[in-house]
């Protein structure tokens, strides 16, 4: 059980290739600007930046002991420190920053937060993302 | 463009959210939650079918921004998952300036964020920080 707050988990590096901007604005058919292209120095738009997508959801959510099938995605905070763009390199680090039982109309919940830092390989955080995620009993 | 409070920004209507979308969304991010893929795996949540990802509504509350100040002026942005997406579903995004504060090159704009669907409901809520360069 990985689910105490404070749990990192170990980094891994992720590279903006320029195919997976290109997938994920495919998907949307909406440009982060007009004539927007994902090519290598162009400024990654700002949802693109997700753990499932940066790290990858298993280690996630088998160290968070997540059913699936209960498990609702609800949300996400990201901080823009310094500019990330298409081709560059990026060290990704999750931690589990928050976890809080609530109790519901259908029984007890399970808030828990992600926090994600990515960072060059210089220590120079270049952006935070903070997820939120809601377990069922 | 030199956003003031009171300031809409221009409204996105999204092509309808539809399977093919939710299948690039699923290749896009790796996410291998089935959730968004299989009607039968969905129904044992609860849901009447598959459903797409989140990251369509932190997404497009984000493409009203940046289509509007560029990718680059954002700062911050923070989307608040309230109702699922089905496939088909057409989105509205609603983007109003609220508050203006100095910044140390220009001002720091607070964005409200509002994502509903063809029927009204609204499915995503937040804000974003976005720097404006001074004039």
């Amino acid at each position: 059980m990985g689910r105490q707050v404070g749990h990192r988990f170990p980094t891994r590096e992720f590279t903006v290739d320029p195919v997976r901007v290109e997938e994920y604005v495919l998907a949307l058919g909406v440009e982060p600007e007009p004539g927007y292209r994902a090519e290598p120095g162009a400024v990654v738009p700002p949802g693109f930046f997700m753990y499932v997508t940066t790290y990858g959801a298993e280690p996630v959510h088998d160290a968070l002991d997540f059913d699936m099938l209960r498990t609702v995605y609800g949300g996400t905070e990201i901080e823009y420190r310094h500019p990330v763009r298409v081709g560059d390199r990026v060290l990704v680090t999750p931690e589990i920053s928050a976890v809080t039982e609530k109790d519901g109309k259908s029984g007890r919940l399970t808030f828990v937060e992600l926090t994600t830092e990515y960072t060059r390989e210089d220590g120079t955080v270049v952006l935070v993302e903070r997820s939120n995620t809601v377990q069922r009993s | 463009m030199a956003l003031q409070i009171g300031d809409e920004l221009p409204e996105i209507v999204t092509p309808p959210v539809d399977r093919l979308r939710i299948a690039y969304m699923t290749v896009a991010m790796r996410d291998p939650n089935l959730v968004h893929v299989e009607d039968a795996y969905a129904a044992k949540s609860g849901l009447p079918s598959a459903i797409a990802h989140g990251t369509f509504v932190t997404s497009y509350a984000g493409a009203a921004v940046s289509r509007a100040v560029g990718v680059d002026a954002v700062r911050r942005i923070r989307v608040d998952v309230t109702a699922p997406v089905f496939p088909g579903d057409v989105l509205r995004t609603h983007a109003v300036v609220t508050a203006s504060e100095p910044a140390p090159e220009g001002r720091l704009l607070t964005v409200d964020l509002t994502v509903t669907n063809q029927d009204g409901v609204r499915v995503g809520r937040g804000t974003a920080a976005v720097e404006q360069p001074a004039a």
